[in-house]
């Protein structure tokens, strides 16, 4: 009974409220998100039935102009300037009575818990980490055990061709005779021979892939960035987490700071919800809750796959493509801005360099470092010739591997 | 009956027995049509699968399941958690410090990438010692020594600060309290902050004492200074004023007395009107002596006998009083040089070398009367790079003997190993109840401490300097501490129990008592700063060690004012003994501080060319009365017989010698810094300790006996070749001819004439001579370096910086025995010889002994010194010897190596005529159990000091000097992205940028206002073996001597 009074009372009190919930989300999302969320504090309190706690009343006028209401002395307004340590929340003049009314509204409908949703979280069975251990330990218990059956065999054996008379024979003799009898059996050499053809191939393609050459390599990442989302539908530009790229010869993978520019606010995503977001946090020591750096926490870095490795031997710059010759991103890395996960689009082998660098024009007008350059061009190839980077050197030797 | 049963396996055979006996009889129902596909032989033929291809396809699906089911390596990439700000992966950041280990100081520029220190640079807003030496540009790799100690210890064993703090507290209190000396026994300290931090623990004990000593001491020679000028320190140098000079064996351009003057002295050498001239008298072949324009013989002993001799030669000149003399060898020369001395006035300098009291006070008066001060030399600004006190340490050791001291604690020095052995350091340590040494490694003293307090490297720590008045310099970490270690200040205030950090100690200090107007920032960014403030709380330099010690004049026998004729006196009737050695400090390894240096240990002496060793360096005359002699191998390799040196009473065994032209005869040297123990696996055991035979002085009388019954020493020499044959490898002239006469004639005497081939249309010069098509080194950029040989004073510094920047390995002693250093950059030594064509034809001398003749270089030879790299031939012998194109030519002048290419013929390296391409016989690196040695490359600390922008190349591949393209490279790239012209002077390469001489000057010779451009102008200009036609984009400057008939 009780419990239905509470709720007949809250629903009564939020009848007090007669505003479109639809309209007061969009003026939430554009005025209100970046300082509130519904179910958190954040750098202001949660707002989620804030008309409980608060007069509806007051409420407009706090959030119209909370300094006046400040000003004239109210103790509520005063209490919770306090509360959060004098922090400021700017008067919005724009916005009607009837919009403040909406967004109360949108608070109340907001907060309210969806169902189907609601399931699913609680039927969510909880991601166990499998502990696959290390079996190193196992397989060398195991290889002793075999030796030592080994040498017992032999031992028995002997023993018993003593005890029949017959000459014996130690062990390192026995593998040899093995060995020579084996190698005279061509089905055994056949074996072999795949074998170590088998081993070789291995051995190149595990070559290969030390230096990259693995077109479409999309390895899963610790943390299911979207580059879709990010790039894609967000426009954030490339260059604002990988800044190196502009400037030096590594595009630098964003710290794990750079995410939290934003994400100290946007605390959940489109398609996982929190749970990705929440790497994040245990990278650097968010608490969400309080808002907050946890003190003293020790920071654990995100373990990027490494996807694009160029071998040591090649000299690539990032700033030389992106800032001196003017390339997109996507020339090398493809549609990274439709990638839901990013793999490698470009072949990255020599040739696929040196045909760029073949085809591509150089921007000679443009940058006055190649000013005196391009008149000596000019008279070396024509007037209107198109200066490739291959015309300028960019096909020699050392200016990549040194 | 029972035969008759029958049973039936089924009801089928029962029903129709004559079908189930045929198909038992039969296995099969039908025949296989086996014939019917094998005989059909057309049908057969047109099949597309035979046999040999079921085998082929079921081998490929074999191994394309296994590698299917092969996993492509992982690699992961951990970003920074937050990136600070400083820090974007990729670009290196420099940082302004200063350098001191108690021997060397400079003040560099840090390189790091990342957070790691990779590079030390030259700071040029220094106004002294901005040029790193040799070593200082070695001494990143120290950091990354992971034989320094990692933790305190106590007893030997690994302890905690706290408890080792807890431990030396007590032991100081306990001393004090018992009457003992607490003592604090340092290197120099030039630190004003220090020794605040000293005089507060002066402060806490009343029987406090900071006694400072040097390796290699200047003790004598400060207390001659002290009694002349009443002040014990140096006077500062200013070789840039100095027109004439003359060194009575100061070797001030390799080892000297910590002030670096070799830039300085370069700015004069620049042949023209203003050229400087430099007459040096030494016993020992240095540095100086190989770049001086006449250089006497002299044994230390007579060394003062000659300096009396030009004090009288100008006092009689300027009619002054004359000092009792002993004959001068060189009588007739020395009133010659008085002569020029006078001339020059008060730009002249003389500057005395040794370590010796009287000689100084000679040398002072001959400035005197020459009124240098204040331009030349000043002792209104002194310089406090030594100033340690033997008589001090020697009292203090007497005093540790005797038990009066309670508590020791050591710092920058090693005692045990290069204090005097006489004064038997180590027996009195034993005496001292409390012993701690702040070291980075459990070395000589360390070892027999009870306490060792891990040190900081210096590129881990906070400092000031003040190494001459009014001049301060900074010192800030470039990377976090990689061990559990402290700085001696830190240890300081932790004993004094002074809280807070040094950093902020230091800030303070410089902020109340320094800094006056200037930003801190602004200070520590530049790394230097200039103020006429003097520190408070008498934290003033030269006062610290000087207590206006009364028995320290006694003892010189100058109480008061000088008493020139005594000294001149006590010259005079100094006995020469048949022997002499002489002490001396090799460029590559000083005082032996930075002898676990991998770098350092494998470069190459300049002057004998010998790596991983010291030795008795002893001229031919003396060699072959003792019966010594040098053997080659059949690969090259020089040995050398074994002595046994009595000096000072001590004994020294099995020290191999070596025969070295210009040393004096009577006289022999040995090298300092060698012969280590517990300094690390790279230099322990390298060589002989050549400290324990000394006493203080620079020289002493020594018996020399010859260990006839040993082996032959091996040395490890990268340079057989002595003379230059007669070639004009390095070209020379004097100044007259220089200035008077033309570089080229028709009649083909000129002093720089070029090769001229005769050809059917006409005579010829090389570049026109040729068959070659030629590349187009017009547009763009062509990279062309200069070297000048008059400005190259062979100090090696070029050497280390290349082997830094590019990741050259070192290959150890045995194999640069068998020529398989991997030096990039060589400096090479040649010596003249008395044998000349002309002297040869008048001799009317057969050419086969003309040539015997000319290998042997000369009794008192002039040196050269000419640094060799790729010379980046246009007309290159090694590209078209390639077979796999991996060595091309670039559009910008250079010669490029591709290491990934190669494939290891060597045919580049034989078809080279400069002999600089190095072949990796091994892999160097990732091979510690046969390279371990070279910690740089095999070990995970030492592999941090790799310059990342530069491959490590494996084995077999050949490689050589880029031109640090990486830098080129950086370079255009920097204009490019900041859309300029690239201007003079922004490429520099490693080696020019640490040639503080700058002898080596690298850039486009196609911007027609830049500096090469104009050097390639130069009158001077030549290029080696020119005749070769191989148009080299490295040139020469002829080498001038300031020579006088």
């Amino acid at each position: 009974m009780l419990i239905m009074a509470i709720a007949f009372s809250i629903s009564a009190m939020a009848q007090e409220i007669e505003g479109d919930a639809a309209n007061g989300k969009t003026l939430y999302n554009t005025n209100c998100a970046s300082c509130h969320k519904l179910d958190k504090k954040m750098i202001g309190p949660a707002l989620g039935n804030v008309t409980e706690r608060r007069s509806a009343e007051w409420l407009v006028k706090w959030i119209i102009n909370n300094q006046e209401l400040r000003e004239s002395g109210d103790e509520d307004a005063l209490a919770i300037f306090e509360e959060y340590n004098g922090s400021v929340m700017p008067a919005f003049p724009g916005l009607s009575e009837q919009d403040v009314m909406d967004i109360l509204a949108y608070t109340i409908e907001g907060s309210k818990p969806k169902e189907a949703e609601g399931d699913k979280t609680a039927g969510a069975p909880v991601a166990v980490a499998e502990d696959e251990g290390d079996n190193t330990m196992l397989l060398i218990i195991l290889a002793g055990i075999l030796l030592f059956l080994v040498i017992l065999l032999a031992r028995v054996k002997n023993t018993l061709k003593q005890i029949k008379g017959e000459p014996t024979s130690t062990l390192t003799e026995d593998a040899n005779i093995l060995t020579r009898t084996a190698l005279k059996n061509p089905k055994i050499l056949t074996v072999l021979t795949i074998v170590i053809a088998v081993v070789f191939l291995q051995q190149l393609y595990a070559g290969l892939m030390s230096v990259n050459v693995d077109q479409g390599y999309q390895p899963e990442q610790p943390i299911k960035f979207s580059h879709k989302l990010h790039a894609g539908e967000n426009q954030i530009n490339c260059s604002y987490c990988h800044y190196g790229a502009r400037k030096s010869k590594h595009s630098n993978i964003p710290s794990a700071g750079v995410c939290m520019n934003c994400h100290m606010q946007i605390q959940e995503g489109p398609k996982y919800g929190t749970e990705e977001i929440a790497k994040i946090y245990e990278a650097v020591g968010w608490d969400p809750e309080a808002y907050a750096y946890i003190e003293d926490y020790e920071e654990k870095p995100v373990k990027w796959v490494r996807i694009h490795k160029l071998p040591d031997l090649a000299y690539f710059n990032h700033a030389q493509h992106v800032t001196a010759g003017g390339l997109q991103c996507q020339t090398c890395h493809g549609p990274i801005q439709e990638m839901e996960e990013v793999y490698q689009y470009s072949s990255l082998t020599m040739g696929w360099c040196i045909n760029c660098h073949r085809e591509t024009e150089v921007q000679v007008e443009s940058n006055a470092y190649y000013k005196e350059m391009h008149e000596k061009l000019k008279e070396k190839y024509g007037e209107d010739a198109e200066i490739t980077v291959e015309m300028i050197g960019g096909l020699e030797c050392g200016k990549c591997h040194y | 009956m029972a035969e008759n049963k029958k049973y039936w396996r089924g009801i089928a055979e029962l029903e129709n027995p004559e079908l189930t006996e045929k198909l038992g009889a039969n296995e099969f129902a039908d025949d296989l049509p086996t014939s019917e596909f094998l005989g059909d032989k057309e049908k057969l033929e047109s099949s597309s699968t035979t046999r040999r291809d079921f085998l082929k396809y079921m081998g490929f699906s074999t191994a394309a399941a296994t590698i299917a089911a092969c996993e492509s390596p992982v690699y992961e990439s951990l970003p920074y958690v937050v990136a600070p700000e400083e820090v974007i992966p990729g670009i290196a950041n420099y940082y302004a410090t200063t350098y001191f280990d108690g021997y060397d100081f400079s003040s560099v520029l840090i390189k790091t990438r990342e957070g790691r220190p990779i590079k030390v640079e030259n700071n040029k807003l220094a106004k002294y010692n901005g040029g790193a030496n040799t070593r200082v540009h070695a001494s990143v790799l120290n950091l990354y020594d992971a034989t320094r100690l990692q933790k305190p210890l106590a007893a030997g064993k690994e302890t905690t600060w706290a408890e080792l703090d807890d431990a030396v507290i007590k032991g100081m209190a306990a001393a004090d309290a018992a009457g003992k000396q607490v003592v604090l026994l340092t290197s120099t300290v030039m630190s004003p902050t220090t020794l605040k931090l000293v005089n507060q623990l002066a402060e806490k004990y009343a029987n406090f004492k900071h006694v400072a000593a040097d390796a290699l001491s200047y003790s004598e020679k400060l207390d001659a200074i002290e009694a002349a000028t009443g002040k014990r320190a140096l006077p500062t140098y200013d070789f840039t004023k100095a027109s004439v000079i003359v060194s009575f064996g100061a070797d001030f351009l390799g080892d000297w007395t910590g002030q670096r003057v070799s830039g300085d002295y370069a700015k004069r050498r620049v042949p023209g009107k203003d050229m400087s001239r430099h007459i040096q008298f030494e016993s020992n072949l240095s540095l100086t002596g190989s770049n001086a324009d006449k250089r006497y013989k002299v044994t230390q002993a007579q060394m003062g006998n000659e300096l009396v001799a030009l004090h009288n030669a100008i006092a009689s000149a300027k009619g002054k009083r004359t000092l009792p003399a002993a004959s001068s060898k060189y009588a007739k020369e020395m009133d010659s040089i008085a002569q020029e001395l006078i001339k020059a006035g008060k730009n002249a300098l003389v500057v005395n070398g040794a370590n010796n009291a009287d000689y100084e006070h000679v040398a002072i008066a001959i400035n005197q009367m020459l009124g240098n001060d204040g331009t030349t030399l000043s002792y209104s600004e002194r310089a406090y790079f030594r100033s340690g006190n033997d008589r001090k340490a020697e009292a203090l050791v007497a005093d540790m003997k005797a038990g009066k001291v309670g508590a020791l604690m050591v710092h920058n020095l090693n005692p045990v190993y290069s204090l005097p052995k006489s004064w038997a350091f180590a027996d009195a340590l034993k005496k001292v109840e409390t012993t701690v040494a702040i070291s980075q490694k459990n070395d000589e003293t360390a070892s027999l401490c009870k306490y060792v307090a891990a040190e900081n490297n210096p590129l881990e720590s906070w400092g000031d300097y003040q190494p001459v008045d009014g001049y301060y310099t900074l010192q800030q970490p470039v990377i976090q501490k990689l061990f559990n270690t402290r700085q001696l200040e830190e240890c300081l205030m932790s004993w004094t129990k002074e809280s807070g950090s040094y950093q902020s100690f230091l800030k303070n200090n410089w902020g109340s008592s320094i800094l006056g107007s200037k930003l801190w920032s602004e200070a520590l960014h530049d790394g230097v700063f200039t103020s006429n403030a003097q520190p408070a709380d008498g934290a003033v330099l030269g006062a610290a060690t000087n207590e206006s010690d009364t028995t320290a004049t006694a003892n010189s026998g100058t109480t008061g004012s000088v008493n020139l004729d005594a000294s001149a006196n006590r010259i005079k009737n100094a006995k020469a003994p048949k022997f002499e050695l002489n002490f001396y400090a090799k460029v590559g390894m000083g005082a032996g501080i930075l002898a676990n240096n991998p770098w350092l240990q494998e470069f190459p002496d300049p002057l004998t060319r010998i790596s991983w060793d010291n030795y008795l360096t002893i001229s031919k005359a003396d060699a072959v009365e003792l019966g010594l002699n040098n053997t080659t191998e059949s690969n090259g390799a020089i040995n050398g017989m074994y002595v046994t040196l009595t000096a000072n009473g001590q004994k020294l065994e099995k020290v191999p010698a070596l025969i070295q032209p210009g040393q004096a005869k009577g006289t022999v040297g040995l090298a300092v810094g060698y012969g280590r123990q517990g300094a690390g696996k790279v230099a322990d055991g390298v060589g002989v300790n050549a400290f324990t035979i000394m006493n203080g002085a620079h020289s002493a009388p020594v018996e020399i006996e010859v260990m006839t019954d040993a082996e032959e020493h091996g040395f490890a020499s990268v340079q057989l070749a002595h003379t230059m044959m007669g070639r004009n490898i390095v070209k020379e002239t004097d100044l007259q001819t220089f200035l008077t006469k033309p570089a080229q004639s028709e009649s083909g005497d000129g002093w720089n004439q070029k090769p001229v081939f005769e050809t059917y249309s006409g005579p010829m010069d090389a570049d026109n001579a040729n068959l070659w098509d030629d590349f187009d080194h017009e547009t763009g950029h062509m990279w062309n370096m200069s070297i000048d040989l008059n400005l190259c004073d062979g100090c090696g510094a070029c050497v280390i910086a290349c082997h830094s920047e590019n990741n050259v390995p070192v290959v150890g002693k045995e194999e640069v025995r068998k020529h398989r250093d991997m030096h990039w950059l060589r400096i090479d030594r040649y010596y003249s010889s008395e044998t000349t064509e002309e002297t040869a034809s008048e001799e009317g001398q057969s050419a086969i002994d003309m040539y015997a003749d000319m290998e042997e270089p000369s009794e008192n030879p002039e040196v050269f010194f000419q640094p060799v790299m790729c010379q980046h031939c246009n007309h290159a012998p090694c590209e078209t010897v390639c077979p796999v194109a991996a060595t091309t030519h670039s559009q910008e002048g250079l010669n490029h190596m591709t290491y990934n290419r190669c494939i290891g013929t060597r045919y580049c390296a034989n078809n080279c005529p400069y002999k600089v391409r190095r072949f990796n016989w091994f892999l160097y690196h990732d091979n510690p159990g046969r390279f371990g040695d070279n910690y740089s490359m095999n070990d995970d600390l030492g592999r941090m000091v790799l310059n990342p922008d530069v491959t490590v190349r494996s084995r077999g591949v050949m490689e050589k000097c880029s031109m640090c393209i990486q830098r080129i490279q950086l370079g255009k790239l920097e204009a490019k992205k900041n859309g300029v012209a690239l201007k003079d002077g922004q490429v520099k390469t490693a080696c020019q940028s640490a040639c503080d001489s700058n002898a080596i000057v690298f850039g486009d010779v196609n911007n027609k206002e830049s500096q090469v451009f104009k050097l390639k102008e130069d009158k001077r200009m030549y290029h080696l073996l020119e005749e070769v036609g191989t148009q080299p984009s490295v040139f020469y400057q002829v080498k001038v001597r300031n020579k006088r008939a």
